[in-house]
């Protein structure tokens, strides 16, 4: 006979729980959405339209820019976070004294758990003023002929404020894996590389070639992070429904969009559907996203053995 | 004169601490900027400032209701979590505990607008009104996955022999467990447990829907609706009025004490942590 | 040894965070037995309900009303699913929300609380007064005046030297009312907006896929980015600009004249016309143009009523008896001495008292 193991009894109520919450909360994402499809099938994905009516016969959602406005800025996001997150990465493990080295990782490691308003008010009245005055402007003013700058810079809410913000959020979580990744590589093979000959600069080439794989999942992560940010972003995007790869002009992301509509979504007929939708899109990028970075993380720990 | 290598690897030195220098710069700048802006406003309203209401220039009923929903989510989310972290730790090879850890690893990410929304839809709507319950449940979900891997890594620091040997004196799996490791592991799991309270008492997103506000009087209970001061800078900021941003400010600044408090010896007792 | 001190370390933190938990319980000021009462929704009545609220909360220490904003909208919302006590919205609600309010069982009624303007605010530095035409405000909205300095803008204000910049279009993000009330106007002045966009509590801005336009949650966030942003135009209610001293529009009337908003201006559009309001407990049939565009030479053209919607009660489905006679006593007192010039804020005109007396019958049918 099988004895049955009482910890198993008392964890797996648990366990349960959580699982069924997952489900419930996917099932609900799906279920919500049903309707918009049924209503307008793919149109919802790729159209740009945000027509609200009380005459249902009328409405039509598309939320092509939001979800444009959710990637691209979290695109802006990592192509920051990336730079920063490998020179903090090389510094603390290759240049800082042990007092200051630990100062460090402890800053990078409040930045992550700071509470996402806190960002959010600094970015809307420091950082956006900031970024308009010396970083938008300038670039408008000479090099407008590229389409990335091609926008005047009028309010200063755009994809760049929302992408940098993020970008500054984001580079702790980035940092803590590419960081442990770093230490990873074994002193010796420093060593070797200096003896060598090498230069400092040709040692980090070296080693962060090696880390490679880490990076990636490390900028995967936080690509996660930022598409899912909601508050603070929403405080800079702009708010509006608007497509374009110019840098300065204002748009919107998923999570804004329904933290400014889903308030008042019930009244009609299918703005409720359409941004679960939204949620849906949002939940399977993300997920998407998540995933792969962590089956490279995984994948790069079980590989490389030193 | 220098050679061309050696100009190289001045300019990546150069480039390594500006670079290290602009990701951690911005939370100076916030600090700074955060109590500029906000000690004033405290210190020109005194006391009044944590124990009025909103319209006596106070964030009393926030401040209370962010400790409300911190204890309430903490009372939802720590022994499922709790169990569900040990679950993991103790089947790591299994099928369902690999199946359990990845299910943390996604919820750990899940966009936290996505919660409110959810709760919403399933606690805000048939209860007929915004609650403390439904804010705290909302957080409680965020707050499952940090505690539950926290508490598996814990657990996973404690040597293996400690676990043969209680295993070998005939304990059973509940009992070596729950006397012998998880009293081994306490600092750790309590590390996660408050690490967990501080990010949830500063999240917004999930309690847009959820909880509700109150700003003029003390919450009345769990099933009416309780006010938060991350929701209360979010309102209060996008209002164009002089004194909604001083109590804006002020209350960021009560906002980051509290999380650097919590957070700053915490994290300093430890050699790492996961946000 | 250094492990103990981290474990102290993690302990203090616990027992510092235990004691202050202990000590917001223990010292908190409690409210007594106080009766709570919650109003959600529009925000072009803010000031006018704050004012309200702390006037008649001086008198009244057992009632406390909690104020939120949300727009029109979350108004509607808020209030048929029961999350408010006292929803305001500044459109009369549509029919197809008005039977969402049906199928709970109770009966809706609406009515008007207080009249007001919606203005348009400029953000040009230097220049204090603006007059536009019907055609160019218009033009602006819809993006085919795309500079300060264009012809249509010009040509209505001789001498004003206009920069040439961008307009910058700052419109609501949520489903408001204030939006409602400027576009329904939009499109009686203007074909061209009436085909392409229409009225309603959110459009599709044509601004928006040229980049010029902004979404703000609520007046207060459509103000606040107007302040942030220089050459930007936006629409919002008066009494948001005079409390933040706003440089405002003078729109062109009916008659053809520019008219800036004030109480005589609005006034003088309440009395241009005799206000048609429907019985409470049919709200839906109400009117939204009739303020607008009225004749008159002083006559200010964005006049419109917000409105107040609460339940008829019927088997205490939404109130309790209790919370019903505290929100009746309230908004009879909103009614009737609320209306009186001392307690109006500026920037709003009371109503007619036919009006408020359809708004008083409506108080009276709650059941407590």
């Amino acid at each position: 006979m099988k004895k049955v193991d009482s910890f198993k009894i008392l964890t797996a109520p648990a366990v349960i729980f959580v699982f069924v919450l997952f489900a419930y909360m996917l099932f609900v994402y799906i279920y919500m959405s049903i309707p918009i499809f049924q209503w307008e099938g793919c149109g919802i994905y790729l159209t740009n339209i945000w027509h609200a009516s009380e005459i249902p016969a009328e409405e039509y959602y598309g939320i092509a820019a939001a979800i444009w406005g959710s990637v691209y800025t979290s695109i802006i996001a990592v192509v920051i976070a990336l730079p920063l997150a490998l020179s903090y990465s090389i510094f603390v493990n290759d240049f800082a004294p042990p007092r200051i080295k630990n100062a460090v990782i402890v800053t990078s490691d409040v930045m992550a758990g700071l509470p996402t308003i806190i960002y959010g008010i600094w970015g809307a009245y420091v950082l956006v003023p900031f970024l308009r005055q010396w970083v938008m402007m300038p670039l408008y003013s000479t090099l407008s002929f590229i389409p990335l700058f091609s926008y005047p810079p009028v309010s200063g809410y755009s994809y760049l404020s929302a992408g940098v913000l993020l970008g500054i959020m984001v580079t702790p979580f980035a940092s803590a894996i590419i960081r442990e990744a770093y230490a990873s590589i074994p002193h010796t093979y420093r060593e070797a590389a200096y003896s060598l000959g090498l230069s400092r600069y040709e040692v980090t080439r070296i080693v962060a070639g090696m880390i490679r794989p880490a990076m990636v999942s490390g900028l995967l992560l936080a690509f996660g992070r930022a598409i899912g940010e909601t508050v603070a972003v929403s405080l800079v995007i702009g708010n509006t429904f608007n497509m374009s790869i110019s840098l300065f002009s204002p748009g919107y992301t998923i999570s804004s969009l329904i933290a400014n509509q889903f308030g008042n979504a019930f009244i009609y007929e299918h703005m409720t559907s359409a941004l679960f939708a939204g949620g849906l899109a949002l939940f399977v990028i993300g997920t998407a996203i998540n995933m792969a970075g962590l089956l490279y993380l995984r994948r790069w720990k079980q590989n490389v053995k030193f | 004169m220098l050679s061309f290598r050696q100009i190289k690897d001045k300019i990546f030195v150069g480039l390594v601490l500006a670079g290290t220098f602009a990701a951690l710069f911005p939370l100076f700048h916030i600090i700074c900027t955060v109590v500029i802006m906000g000690l004033p406003a405290i210190l020109s309203r005194g006391l009044v400032f944590f124990t009025g209401t909103l319209s006596q220039g106070g964030i009393g009923p926030a401040l209370y209701g962010t400790f409300m929903l911190a204890f309430l989510s903490s009372l939802i989310g720590l022994p499922v979590a709790f169990l569900v972290g040990l679950f993991v730790y103790e089947y790591p090879e299994s099928k369902l505990g690999g199946f359990v850890k990845s299910l943390l690893q996604i919820m750990l990410e899940f966009p936290t607008i996505l919660v409110g929304v959810f709760v919403m839809s399933i606690m805000v709507i048939p209860m007929g009104t915004y609650s403390a319950l439904a804010g705290a449940f909302a957080l409680a979900i965020i707050m499952i996955p940090y505690v539950a891997v926290y508490t598996a890594e814990a657990m996973h620091h404690i040597p293996t022999t400690y676990r043969e040997a209680s295993f070998s004196l005939g304990l059973s799996r509940v009992k070596s467990v729950f006397h012998v490791l998880v009293p081994m592991a306490k600092r750790g799991i309590m590390t996660g447990v408050l690490i967990a309270i501080a990010k949830v008492a500063g999240e917004t997103a999930p309690l847009l829907f959820t909880a509700g506000g109150l700003y003029e009087t003390y919450p009345q209970g769990v099933t009416s609706p309780v006010g938060a001061i991350p929701l209360l800078i979010y309102t209060l900021i996008q209002s164009p009025s002089p004194a909604d941003h001083a109590t804006a400010w002020g209350a960021a600044l009560v906002l980051l004490l509290i999380f650097i408090g919590v957070f700053v010896p915490i994290r300093m007792s430890l050699k790492e942590v996961k946000m | 040894m250094v492990k103990s001190m981290n474990g102290k370390r993690v302990r203090m933190v616990l027992v510092v965070l235990l004691l202050v938990a202990a000590g917001v319980i223990v010292f908190y000021p409690r409210t007594g037995n106080v009766i709570i009462i919650r109003t959600t929704g529009a925000t072009f009545p803010q000031y006018q309900m704050q004012t309200w609220i702390s006037e008649y909360q001086k008198t009244h220490p057992g009632v406390k009303i909690e104020y939120n904003g949300g727009g029109s909208g979350y108004g509607q919302e808020t209030f048929l699913e029961g999350l408010t006590d006292i929803g305001r919205t500044d459109p009369p609600v549509k029919k197809s929300t008005w039977d969402a309010f049906l199928k709970t069982g109770d009966k809706p009624l609406q009515f008007p609380e207080i009249v007001g303007a919606v203005v348009v605010s400029y953000n040009l530095p230097g220049i204090k007064t603006l007059n536009l035409s019907r055609d160019a405000l218009a033009g602006i909205f819809m993006g085919t005046v795309a500079y300060w300095d264009n012809k249509a803008i010009q040509s209505t204000n001789p001498g004003v030297s206009l920069p040439h910049k961008k307009i910058v279009v700052i419109h609501r993000s949520d489903a408001s009312g204030t939006t409602d009330i400027f576009t329904t106007y939009l499109s009686i002045i203007n074909a061209t907006w009436a085909e392409k966009v229409g009225a309603g509590k959110t459009v599709s801005w044509p601004v928006d896929s040229m980049g010029r336009g902004i979404g703000a949650k609520g007046n207060p966030g459509v103000v606040a980015a107007l302040q942030q942003t220089e050459y930007s135009i936006c629409y919002t209610e008066l009494s948001f600009a005079m409390e933040e001293n706003l440089t405002v529009v003078a729109l062109e009337n009916r008659d053809g004249r520019y008219v800036l908003p004030s109480t005589a201006s609005i006034k003088a559009a309440v009395s241009a016309v005799a206000a048609n309001i429907p019985q409470p407990g049919e709200g839906y049939k109400e009117n939204l143009t009739q303020l607008l565009d009225g004749k008159g030479n002083t006559t200010y053209p964005i006049v419109a009523f917000t409105h107040i919607l609460i339940w008829e009660n019927i088997n205490d489905r939404h109130y309790t008896a209790e919370d019903a006679r505290a929100i009746k006593a309230f908004l009879k007192w909103v009614l009737t001495d609320g209306q009186k010039d001392n307690n109006l804020a500026p920037g709003y005109v009371g109503l007619p008292e036919s009006v408020a007396k359809i708004g008083l019958s409506a108080v009276d049918s709650i059941h407590s």
